[in-house]
């Protein structure tokens, strides 16, 4: 078994650690025999999403989004778009979840273009959301409890058609005001959680994998891991919340 | 003279001196009270003071470390805020107690590291005669922001002193397009190519497109992170010539440098006494802010060779057999220059991470992960463990075992005392990597162990 990995735009979306999510990935599909290869996608690259199981996108700076975004409509909106609908894998975050919805408009009015994947949009506020932060997945997404570390000053807000990746237990999630968090659309796994996400949340890891690998292979069983590293500093940080 | 200027100097004087007598170290907090009665206070204490303010991400207080060694060495009348109490609190504090009842400070030179964030409020009323800038990195972005956000930050320090010198890392393309459109004379600093193999781009740079046009930047040359030979194809923002250029790197060995630096025209061999590339960039920038206040190059060369910089950075210990260093770790593009350095370690070792994630560390740990502490999996044989500690130790432990350290090698202990007592007990040599409040605390445990100074003095 063979997981084809694509990490999108590593070289400007990169900010909090993201790489840690592709590297935990590959790691715990290697611990258990299955092979995994990941595919850098940076700005300007036109190689095709198709043939890929699972796509990453991280969170960036401010500073790059408009090179972002004009490499973006260029067809690789499209090409997300029709990867989504066809039920290939996505983990997204920050702010490459934001890029997945409709738009974001800025605190002041201006409104910049995403690219309509998923019926959410995003507006920005004065106030900052910062900090460690923990929710509950919701049952179609694991149930787990996942503990990470958001930093946004943009409020999110689902179509009513979209499911939340989960419920806000401490910390403010998408928009800090109607305690959702995240988005779960087809096999697309947004959330604002980095820090990052996949270490210290194995059960969270290994639903994404399983995901992908069922889609490829029709079923797919994970071996058990010792994951008593990951489990404590999970632990350690929901009794702090 | 107003009263008001009197009375928050007395009690400025006042606050510092009970501080000390309850041994605390007052370095910032009789300056933050004594602001709150004379708000114009630093600009007040500091005229007439010849002054160099070193600021940026990385290599600070090394800098300002080695720049002092020359003012010592040269006997020079001045003094130094040392105790990393780099706001406009700490820097006030410490002009005032150098200076008299009216304000008159006694010293001629002042030589001052200040905080990237905090320099918007200092500067104005410090005007500094030079100001360093030693490079831009990517640093707890829950307190500083983006990268971006910190250089307009410097660059609204320095529009109110148009007439200070500016330092800048020529190497650096966010630190010295502060050049870009300000009036200030500039003299640039850095490491040419051919002094340093060439590596390929970092996975992750922090400064991968142009600050001007948005292009992406080309490389004849990467010192390391985003250092090192930019250009832009678009807008043709280019590294500057450097002033004062590190030519040839001769050898790099565990506990000092030496490289041939080339001053504005002149050929000079120097020694460092501090191993480590990123403090071969604190080195030439020393040069150049000394020779800019001027002192003279020799006198900042002389100091390289002699200094030493204590407080967690490289500092060293005698605690185990084998010796303790401590190296002070804060964002990822240092951290990655101590992970190199360790690569260099041609003997066994044990290595200590002690992650703290208090608001002095940046609250945020994700860093941890773009640092790349994948380079110690290519050590075994040199490497004997792991120990992992402070606040957020476990999520240290799962970092170094993601990255490829197998887990009967890491070992967690909370507890400094026994950390301490375990280090004591080594054959090996001890490498200490910990974040600022881990260093403050753990130091202050090694020095009771060992031996060593407080950390104002």
């Amino acid at each position: 078994m063979e997981l084809k990995i694509c990490h999108m735009y590593p070289d400007v979306l990169n900010l909090y650690g993201d790489r840690g999510n592709v590297l935990c990935m590959t790691r715990r599909l290697k611990w258990r025999g299955i092979d995994a290869s990941v595919t850098k996608l940076p700005i300007g690259d036109s190689r095709s999403l198709a043939g890929f199981d699972l796509v990453f996108i991280g969170g960036g700076q401010d500073f790059e989004q408009q090179v972002l975004l004009s490499d973006l409509h260029r067809g690789k909106d499209k090409e997300i778009k029709a990867a989504i609908e066809d039920g290939v894998t996505f983990l997204t975050i920050c702010g490459g979840y934001q890029m997945l919805g409709s738009y974001y408009e800025t605190y002041d009015g201006k409104r910049c273009d995403f690219i309509g994947a998923l019926d959410l949009y995003t507006k920005g506020s004065v106030k900052r959301m910062i900090g460690n932060y923990k929710f509950q997945c919701s049952p179609s997404a694991g149930g787990s409890v996942v503990v990470g570390f958001e930093n946004h000053s943009g409020k999110t807000w689902l179509g009513s058609g979209l499911e939340p990746l989960g419920k806000v237990l401490s910390g403010y999630g998408n928009n800090g005001e109607d305690g959702s968090e995240g988005a779960h659309y087809k096999n697309v796994f947004g959330t604002y959680s980095h820090g990052p996400l996949l270490p210290k949340n194995p059960e969270l890891c290994d639903l994404i994998l399983k995901t992908a690998l069922e889609r490829k292979y029709g079923s797919a069983e994970l071996l058990p891991l010792d994951d008593s590293f990951e489990l404590l500093a999970h632990d350690e940080m929901c009794a702090k919340l | 003279m107003k009263l008001k200027t009197i009375i928050a100097i007395i009690i400025c004087k006042l606050l510092r001196a009970f501080s000390r007598l309850v041994h605390r170290g007052g370095t910032a907090m009789p300056g933050r009270i004594a602001l709150k009665v004379c708000p114009e206070l630093l600009s007040i204490v500091s005229k007439g003071v010849k002054t160099v303010a070193i600021t940026g991400t990385n290599g600070k207080t090394t800098s300002s470390r080695m720049v002092e060694q020359a003012f010592l060495e040269q006997g020079k009348s001045y003094f130094a805020n040392r105790s990393g109490a780099n706001l406009i609190s700490g820097i006030t504090t410490e002009f005032v107690m150098n200076s008299s009842l009216t304000g008159k400070c006694r010293k001629e030179y002042a030589v001052i590291e200040c905080d990237e964030a905090a320099a918007r409020r200092v500067f104005p009323q410090l005007r500094p005669q030079v100001v360093v800038v030693t490079n831009l990195f990517r640093d707890q972005l829950d307190r500083y922001g983006e990268v971006t956000h910190t250089l307009e930050n410097i660059h609204a320090a320095l529009e109110p002193i148009p007439q200070a010198k500016l330092c800048l890392n020529a190497d650096c393309s966010l630190t010295s397009s502060l050049a870009l459109d300000l009036p200030n004379p500039v003299v640039y600093f850095g490491i040419e190519k051919g002094a340093v193999p060439s590596r390929p781009k970092p996975e992750i740079s922090d400064a991968t497109h142009c600050i001007r046009c948005k292009a992406e930047y080309d490389y004849d040359y990467i010192s390391y992170g985003h250092l090192g030979g930019f250009s832009c194809p678009r807008c043709g923002y280019r590294r500057h010539k450097a002033d004062y250029a590190v030519t040839e790197i001769l050898s790099q060995g565990a506990d000092s440098s030496s490289l041939i630096m080339d001053i504005r025209g002149e050929k000079h061999m120097v020694t460092v006494n501090l191993p480590a590339m990123y403090n071969i960039y604190n080195a030439i920038g020393a040069v150049a802010a000394v020779s800019e206040m001027g002192l003279g190059a020799r006198a900042a060369i002389d100091a390289l060779a002699d200094f030493q910089c204590g407080f967690g950075r490289m500092e060293r210990f005698r605690l185990g057999k084998g010796g303790t260093r401590m190296m002070l770790v804060k964002n990822p593009a240092g951290c990655n220059q101590v992970i190199e350095f360790l690569e260099n370690v041609r003997e066994k070792f044990i290595l200590v991470v002690c992650l703290n994630d208090r608001s002095a560390d940046g609250t945020d740990i994700s860093w941890i992960w773009d640092a790349d502490f994948e380079g110690l999996s290519k050590l075994s044989g040199y490497l004997e463990k792991v120990v992992v500690s402070g606040d957020r130790a476990s999520d240290m432990a799962l970092r170094i075992k993601y990255a490829g350290i197998a887990p009967e090698y890491i070992e967690t202990e909370r507890s400094y005392e026994k950390l301490v007592s375990w280090i004591e007990q080594q054959e090996e040599p001890v490498f200490i990597m910990p974040t600022y409040t881990a260093m403050l605390e753990l130091r202050e445990v090694v020095i009771s162990h060992c031996g060593g100074s407080e950390f104002w003095e």
